[in-house]
């Protein structure tokens, strides 16, 4: 996963650029235009929109420095809130326009620090931070086949992208779209959707709603299983499979779906393990040296990646001195000092008081 | 000489307390910071931008402007000190602590800010962050007792070079930035050929690309866009700078150097406690007593105790806490060294000349009551 705001190549010519102090250009250029800065993608709110019941859809305009995306991939948003920078992943939901204005579907989490800043206290015109986009399941060059995307609650939204982008080229292969939500306030893009299948005879959606009452005719009840889907689907075997959800959903359609289909793909929005077990191992990755390493829960990361043989640089080993701090690319980490939990990318991780919790990516 | 100052001896039992108050304070400031911190640290920055772009444009409108030739010169680089010693201490020195890194802004990172000096933000980290933090006042290891340069204090071996030492303080001071930033290379390893020429230049190297950048900037550039005038921004420029040299050597002088301040053996930090680590940083720290505008231009180094308790605390917290820390201090019966500016640094003076002359070390009060 990439970096938030990671720099992107500058405009200027390679002698210029060590003469440029960032800091001082980005102040007095943010002065002017608060989009504006040497090296950082940045996005301004230029529409703020409600997608369903607790869902606010956000169209950004993005600055010079962000590098464009495919229809499937996410970026990390980053907003300040009470003073902390807070980062997440969103995916985008709109196809790549010629105006460059991108847009995402956020839906307000309980606890969520972000998501609540969006879809409560943004206002138009706020900048936000934005990193490049990733990842992988994308749609291919030329699309051939039938395709079945599987969706539940916020995974529709990367696929909604794909199903915008397949609609931009006249729907060119069958594609059946079921959507799984608890209630049917939930929905996203219910009413684009259904006219998408109007226009189009070799597209449609099925609506699934697990806790609603009564159904309307192109909806149904039920939770992902082998009946429901050879009930909607007659040539499942034919299908390429696009799914997205919780980990749960996820695994599930994996489970009933790979090996039975020509193709399944999936992404999970699963949350972090919070349960924290000392004697546990968890997964570390070193992304600058492509190591992976399993390092114990109870013990610091200067400690452990030292058991292992690396050098990190380190200095007081005592969380007063920064020598040893890293950027922590994804995963949770715990401060040994404060027990505090984090489960966010940071920037500078001291690696002598804190241990990892749960998988990490670190930028060693 | 007999001590001027009485420590209660404490037990390894008091001092584990006398951490646990420290961590306690310590934790409970840290979960209160917030947009308020932000705020505060945004604001400096705009104070340093904002006084640095007054002063530079009124060095210009002095250089054109007959009329206002000598007010305007003199206010312009008074403006560009304050800014530059802002962005120094309160700015540079506490972003580079990591302080304001829970913002998670990156151009408040403590691993990638770079300050307005010719010295280098990375050995600044090292020599400073880690060894004169960790280390504080302990001889052989905090390279600034006396920066390499200076005697401090009767503990430090007496060689006649030392007489002369009234007028290298002096020196020193004016170039206080440019010491800084060699501090690092080690030249006396160098000149007593424990290290080799090669090892040497790549030391410098990037030490040198700063120094190049600091002098392009403030020496050629800037002037450069006056034209004609060049001469008369240059001197401002560098009257700028020595102004901050004088200032931040001052503070920094002030804060370990005192009479009070003592330094400490290599075996004295043998299996350190945290609460032995804390009562080191108490006993060989000194705070300034003064008002907002001091802690503002000290870097809140006026609060040289805090800061080396907590340094990666926001400085603009230092203030609050000291209230707790002189209290948890009284409580354990440990001095509490602050005082004027003037009272603390004519204490400095004193010791760079007292110790300029062969002195002897008063007998080492032990940090700790060791287990009977």
């Amino acid at each position: 996963m990439p970096l938030l705001a990671q720099p992107s190549p500058t405009r200027l010519p390679r002698p210029i650029q060590p003469l440029v102090a960032s800091q001082a250009f980005d102040f007095w250029a943010s002065r002017i235009n608060p989009l504006w800065s040497f090296d950082r993608p940045l996005a301004r709110i230029e529409a703020l929109q409600a997608a369903s019941s607790d869902a606010v859809t956000v169209r950004l305009k993005p600055n010079r420095h962000w590098g464009g995306f495919l229809p499937g991939q996410h970026v990390n948003i980053g907003a300040e809130v009470d003073g902390r920078r807070v980062t997440r992943s969103y995916s985008l939901t709109d196809i790549p326009r010629a105006d460059n204005r991108i847009s995402i579907t956020v839906k307000a989490i309980e606890g969520g620090k972000l998501s609540r800043h969006l879809c409560r206290d943004a206002r138009l015109g706020d900048v936000l931070d934005l990193g490049q986009a990733f990842g992988g399941m994308t749609l291919p060059a030329l699309v051939q086949g039938a395709w079945m995307f599987l969706a539940a609650g916020s995974g529709i939204t990367p696929l909604m992208a794909m199903i915008r982008a397949l609609s931009a080229q006249g729907m060119p292969v069958p594609l059946m779209l079921l959507y799984w939500v608890r209630t049917r306030a939930e929905l996203c893009f219910a009413q684009e959707l259904r006219a998408l299948a109007a226009r189009h005879p070799s597209f449609s959606v099925q609506f699934i709603l697990t806790r609603e009452g009564l159904l309307r005719a192109d909806e149904r009840a039920g939770r992902i299983d082998a009946a429901l889907l050879s009930s909607l689907v007659d040539d499942l075997p034919a299908r390429q499979i696009f799914a997205c959800g919780s980990n749960g959903f996820v695994a599930e359609a994996r489970n009933l779906l790979a090996g039975h289909v020509r193709s399944f793909q999936s992404e999970a929005f699963s949350p972090p393990a919070r349960a924290v077990d000392d004697a546990a191992s968890v997964q570390v990755t070193l992304a600058r040296s492509g190591r992976t390493l399993q390092l114990s829960r109870g013990q610091s990361l200067l400690e452990g990646l030292e058991a292992a043989g690396l050098t990190p640089a380190s200095g007081c080993r005592m969380g007063i001195c920064n020598t040893c701090a890293c950027t922590k690319v994804s995963g949770s980490t715990r401060n040994l000092h404060t027990g505090e939990d984090v489960h966010e990318p940071v920037s500078a991780l001291r690696l002598c008081v804190n241990s990892a919790t749960a998988d990490l990516v670190l930028d060693l | 000489m007999t001590p001027r100052i009485r420590n209660r001896a404490l037990g390894a039992d008091q001092l584990d307390a006398f951490a646990a108050e420290l961590d306690t304070l310590r934790a409970r400031t840290v979960a209160t910071l917030g947009q308020a911190d932000a705020d505060y640290i945004r604001a400096i920055v705009k104070a340093v931008r904002y006084l640095g772009l007054a002063g530079r444009a009124l060095l210009f409108a002095a250089a054109f402007l007959s009329v206002v030739r000598v007010p305007a010169w003199i206010l312009g680089t008074l403006l560009l000190g304050v800014s530059k010693i802002i962005e120094n201490m309160e700015l540079g020195h506490n972003v580079m602590h990591g302080q304001y890194d829970w913002m998670r802004d990156p151009h408040l990172d403590g691993r990638t800010y770079e300050w307005d000096i010719a010295g280098t933000s990375d050995n600044w980290r090292k020599t400073h962050n880690f060894k004169h933090h960790t280390y504080t006042n302990v001889r052989g290891m905090d390279d600034d007792i006396g920066y390499g340069l200076l005697r401090i204090f009767p503990e430090q071996r007496w060689k006649p070079f030392y007489l002369a030492q009234p007028l290298v303080a002096v020196v020193f001071a004016l170039l206080f930035e440019w010491g800084v930033a060699i501090q690092d290379l080690r030249l006396g390893r160098w000149l007593a050929g424990k290290m080799t020429r090669a090892e040497l230049r790549a030391a410098f190297r990037p030490v040198g690309r700063k120094m190049g950048r600091q002098v392009l900037k403030d020496y050629i550039l800037f002037p450069l866009l006056a034209g004609p005038f060049f001469l008369p921004v240059l001197l401002g420029n560098a009257v700028a700078n020595v102004l901050r040299n004088l200032w931040t050597y001052t503070i920094i002088f002030c804060g370990h150097f005192t009479a009070d301040a003592e330094v400490f053996s290599r075996d004295s930090i043998k299996g350190e406690s945290r609460g032995h680590w804390y009562l080191r940083q108490l006993r060989g720290s000194s705070n300034i007593a003064g008002g907002k505008l001091l802690n503002l231009l000290s870097g809140n180094l006026s609060h040289q105790i805090e800061h080396h308790f907590f340094p990666d605390v926001p400085a603009n917290r230092y203030a609050a806490m000291a209230v707790e820390v002189r209290d948890i201090c009284a409580r354990y019966g440990q001095h509490y060294n602050t005082g004027s500016l003037p009272k603390q640094f004519s204490q400095v003076i004193w010791r760079i000349l007292r110790h300029a002359w062969p002195s002897r070390p008063a007998p080492q009060m032990s940090l700790s009551r060791s287990p009977a």
